[in-house]
């Protein structure tokens, strides 16, 4: 058994400590950061270096450092451009936009409550950046101030453009506070001014619960799940003109990426491009160019990108399972079912490989290894339920319809829009075994809930069946 | 500014007071607990790479100490030995090159039997043995995590290792060996698993087993990504699928895969921890897994073989604003002493870790920024962790191993990016942590690429120790030189047949004057590991008790009074004391 040992806890290294403290304190707060520059790799080591070199030479210069501060926040180097925005406030401590950036950057090193001490130097110096108050509100919630917050939100509820933010920030406080009911009022305010906002559904799932309201929770988790991480937008030209700093490959293929989100091919394309020019190596550029290629409907360019991501070596069950669905866009069958057979050989767990080779092979009237690849699909994935609802079809199409209801009861346990089209698959599985009168039942219950879901054509298809059975 | 007469003075001072103890000493090397992790860098940045290995404490031998079992990992490209100094540039390569060969000769998992004895002086001496030969568990393959369960009721623990690949359940033969009785046993599969563990959810009296999987990740189909500066960089979880876990039902010895049965396959993220306890206090072993960068799940037993997924509605599954986070490791514990099970989540840089207060119906607080949890640990990325009143003074405190999955920015250009230090966190027992690494002793100094961690008392004394592994580097054994005096107590269940060492069992410890202290008999939580079967209550400067309660796993509830303090005691079902 080792002795306990002393040495590294000595009285020298604690006086040290203190020495460094005391007298390095002052300096160090206002320093610029030291950047191991020559280790980046080049496009951030050009940007990044040009600026650092300008703020080295002009150190008092808070125009200088300021610019620093924001290339260093835009390239996600939190702690450095922390560093770097404190010294521009002591340069030039009026300036808003020094303090509202540093905001940010304290919100992404999780340091909540110097990031809204930040946004209030920041709202003080400019009232009316609204941004910047539904930060300080935002951040003094997340720093467990509930007191200074809650003021902040009803404030800016009266703001449009802010109202949203506003009742999910009161509704919080209220649920925090065990009023539900209050925030209950405050989260359904919030989703009808913005009914993508996944956020404020999930905080009104968990109040409907506290009093409750379990099918209500259920039907806002379902809304959460559906809406993700959308936040309702505010323009905020201070931050996204630190965002537009990068013009490295990585930062033109995210335009690139949010440009195909929001429905713009074109330019997803040409940011695209341009990463690659930046950086040819830059694979997942290529990855993405196959699918975006295709659905602008250029065949050869797609292929062209494929190759390059074949020959690269990375990301193949992607590159194959991608070019499979360009070469089905173009009716090219064959060709497409080898590709996914290439993406199942690379990733045996490919689960849209499987259910896209499947429905080739429906087309091919190969009906059995069609449910045999469904059935491989949802054992790997048992959530996977379009392969699920494919798997049922097959296993009616091959008069195993017993089966196809096993499947089918499965998918019709999750209530959602997609719901009502399962469940009319039900309804069919049960009139093909001879159960008429279930099948009856579930037909009339998919109707209804068609029509909940605004889904007129499929209720009226499903009329149409009913009076045949009948 | 202080005069520097001033500051004189004060150094002064400091010399003169005598430095305290470290509260932990690494003190793997001496006691030849000798082993490095092999990660199988490659280059190529495999996701795989960056997970680490787990370890099991258990007393596989049955004489009265705790063992250790180490998960080695290994090359992961066929013919091409480990880059084991790191990523990108020209690391040199190890010796050893040629195919099959390679993978022969290669690392394997380890056992090391703890030699435990004491000096003349009463005082504990521990030395490790590597009896890996003897034994038979020398897995050779990627692997991942280790989990101990007494799954035949023959009175001794057995051991299941998970990997990237085929698991392995060894049966423990009882005379120091091991059989490997996967394939007859029913249990393993081809997906990438994790942590798991031996629970009794239909209380049948045999230990039924959750494996945790991860990713569907396979090497052909790596994917290529950068870091912020766009240096290459291991991609995150969010780039690949989650593939489903694994609930085995334990047949008398044989498994059957009941995973679709009892719902588990209706919810599933990118596994890596997993713990049972009864969080809506029930009386029913319920599950919760800590997912990768998607939703973690609750899983309520509902005593009919079946569990619903209450993660979400619990708060217990996402953060405030509903998103998943990147969660690694889970503590299981009763912090604040009112009787119910609350969590610590282990999350990556840039989170916090977040703590969820029980309320005692399996509803979940997150007090993550009340506790002083927050603020502490946004700038960590946590793996292994546990709950432990390390200074016995009755309530628990927590340790987290440390270690960063992306180049950390200081680090830039250094052969090992990744390195952070591990936290120790004091519970103040008025609902607050205070960090207390800086003074707990020289291994809170250093920096690794912490992963596993396993909890027990190592060398007999009273007081929890830790053993936790390293991303490609060596293990620590962190041993509590706890100088407080206060007392304790360790508990070892035991029945006669059935769940022979009464795991799921509830425990509480009644004090006079104060609250019970509750505990649950457990090996599993953390990141990959496995923990000391016996339970451990620190009791602060109460030399006695009022009494011992235990809620056995088949629903009956037994008492005991006049339970002797600072020893452990081994409780019989139906047998009074021993």
């Amino acid at each position: 058994m080792p002795s306990k040992s002393v040495a590294p806890f000595g009285a020298t290294r604690i006086a040290a400590a203190m020495l460094t403290l005391l007298t390095g304190a002052v300096a160090a707060q206002e320093s610029l950061p030291r950047l191991a520059v020559e280790t980046y790799p080049p496009p951030a080591r050009e940007q990044i270096g040009r600026v650092y070199q300008k703020a080295e030479a002009a150190r008092d210069n808070a125009a200088a450092v300021g610019a620093l501060a924001r290339v260093l926040h835009a390239w996600s180097q939190w702690e450095p451009a922390h560093q770097t925005y404190a010294r521009a406030q002591a340069l030039a401590p009026g300036t808003f936009e020094w303090h509202y950036l540093d905001g940010f950057v304290l919100e992404r090193l999780t340091r909540h409550a110097e990031a809204a001490e930040q946004f209030r130097q920041a709202a003080a110096l400019s009232p009316s950046y609204l941004p910047a108050r539904v930060k300080l509100a935002e951040e003094l919630l997340e720093a467990g101030d509930r007191e200074h917050s809650a003021p902040l939100f009803q404030q800016l509820a009266r703001d449009p453009a802010a109202e949203p933010a506003a009742e999910l920030g009161l509704g919080r406080i209220a649920a925090l506070d065990g009023r539900h009911d209050a925030a209950i009022a405050h989260l359904e305010r919030a989703t009808t001014l913005f009914p993508q906002f996944g956020a404020a559904y999930y905080a009104l799932a968990r109040s409907y619960r506290a009093v409750g309201r379990l099918d209500d929770a259920q039907r806002a988790l379902a809304r959460q799940t559906q809406y993700g991480p959308q936040w309702p937008a505010i323009g905020d030209p201070v931050l996204a003109g630190v965002l537009a700093l990068r013009e490295d490959a990585s930062a033109l293929m995210d335009r690139g990426i949010k440009a195909a989100e929001a429905g713009d091919v074109a330019a997803a394309i040409a940011a695209h491009e341009a990463a690659l020019e930046a950086n040819p190596e830059l694979v997942q550029a290529h990855v993405n160019l196959i699918s975006l290629y295709g659905r602008a409907g250029k065949r050869a360019k797609a292929e062209e990108h494929y190759r390059a991501v074949v020959a690269r070596g990375v990301s193949l069950d992607v590159a194959h399972y991608d070019y499979g669905v360009l070469l089905g866009m173009e009716n090219d069958w064959d060709g497409a079912a080898d590709a996914y057979r290439k993406a199942i050989a690379v990733n045996p767990n490919h689960v849209r490989a499987r259910n896209n080779l499947g429905q080739i092979l429906e087309r091919q009237q190969k009906l059995q290894e069609a449910a045999d690849q469904y059935r491989r699909a949802v054992d790997i994935q048992p959530t996977f339920r379009v392969a699920r609802f494919n798997l049922g079809r097959m296993l009616i199409a091959l008069g195993r319809p017993q089966e196809a209801i096993h499947e089918f009861e499965r998918l019709v346990e999750q209530r959602d829009a997609e719901t009502p089209t399962y469940l009319y698959a039900l309804a069919t599985a049960h009139v093909r075994s001879g159960h008429l009168a279930e099948g009856a039942r579930l037909a009339a219950q998919a109707r209804d809930l068609a029509r909940d879901y605004g889904q007129s054509e499929l209720a009226a298809a499903i009329d149409r069946d009913l009076a045949r059975i009948k | 500014m202080i005069p520097r007469a001033c500051i004189l003075a004060l150094a002064i001072a400091t010399l003169a007071s005598p430095p305290p103890d470290p509260l932990f000493i690494d003190a793997a090397r001496v006691t030849g607990l000798d082993f490095t992790h092999v990660n199988g860098a490659s280059g190529r940045y495999y996701i795989a790479e960056e997970m680490g290995a787990g370890v099991a404490l258990f007393d596989y031998d049955s004489d009265g100490d705790l063992d250790v079992f180490l998960v080695q990992g290994g090359p992961l490209v066929p013919g091409r030995a480990s880059l084991q100094a790191g990523q990108g540039g020209e690391a040199s390569l190890q010796a050893g090159q040629g195919s099959e060969a390679s993978l022969k000769a290669g690392p394997t998992s380890r056992l090391f039997r703890n030699d435990l004895t004491r000096d003349a002086n009463g005082k504990p001496r521990v030395h490790f043995t590597d009896v890996t030969a003897q034994a038979g568990v020398g897995l050779r393959g990627y692997g991942m995590g280790a989990a101990v369960g007494d799954y035949d009721n023959d009175g001794d623990l057995d051991l299941f290792v998970t990997t990237f690949g085929p698991d392995t359940l060894f049966r423990n033969n009882g005379n120091g060996t091991f059989t490997d009785v996967t394939a007859s046993a029913g249990v393993s599969d081809d997906l990438w698993s994790t942590s798991a563990t031996f629970f009794d959810y239909d209380r049948d009296g045999d230990l039924d087993l959750f494996v945790a999987n991860y990713l569907d990740f396979t090497l052909a189909g790596n994917k290529a990504c950068v870091d912020s500066l766009g240096a290459p960089d291991y991609c995150g979880p969010r780039l690949y699928e989650p593939v489903p876990d694994k609930l085995y039902r334990n047949d008398g010895g044989r498994f059957t895969n009941v995973t679709d049965a009892a719902g588990l396959t209706k919810a599933y993220g990118a596994g890596l921890g997993v713990v049972a306890g009864d969080f809506n206090h029930d009386g029913w072993l319920d599950l919760y897994v800590a997912n990768d960068a998607r939703p973690n799940q609750l899983w309520i037993n509902r005593h009919d073989g079946t569990f619903i997924d209450e993660g979400l509605l619990s708060g217990s599954a996402v953060n405030a604003a509903g998103n998943p986070e990147g969660s690694m490791g889970i503590a299981s514990g009763d912090f604040d002493n009112d009787g119910d099970e609350d969590l610590l989540i282990t999350n990556i840089l840039g989170e916090t870790f977040v703590l969820y207060r029980n309320d005692g119906h399996g509803v979940f607080e997150d007090v993550r920024a009340a506790t002083g949890i927050g603020a502490a640990t946004g700038g960590m990325t946590g793996f292994g962790t546990a709950w432990l009143d390390y200074d016995n003074d009755g309530w628990l405190d927590l340790f987290v191993a440390n270690g960063a999955v992306n180049t950390i920015e200081s680090q830039r250009g250094q052969t090992s990016p990744l390195k952070m230090k591990n936290q120790l966190f004091r519970n103040d027992g008025a609902g607050r942590f205070a960090d207390v690494s800086a003074v707990a002793g020289p291994p809170f100094e250093r920096a690794d690429v912490g992963r596993g961690a396993a909890f027990g008392d190592i060398d007999n004394d009273g007081d929890i120790d830790i053993v936790v592994t390293a991303n490609g580097g060596p293990v620590q054994l962190l041993l509590n030189q706890n100088a407080t005096g206060h007392h304790w107590l360790e508990l070892a269940l035991r029945q006669g047949s059935g769940n022979r060492f009464g795991v799921g069992a509830r425990v509480g410890v009644e004090r006079s004057g104060k609250p019970a202290l509750w505990g649950r008999v457990h090996t599993d939580g953390s990141y990959l590991s496995s923990s000391d079967v016996r339970l451990h209550f620190g009791l602060g400067d109460a030399a006695t008790i009022s009494g011992v309660i235990v809620e056995w796993p088949d629903g009956t509830r037994e008492r005991w009074s006049d339970v002797p303090v600072d020893r452990l005691v081994e409780l019989t079902q139906g047998k009074g004391l021993k």
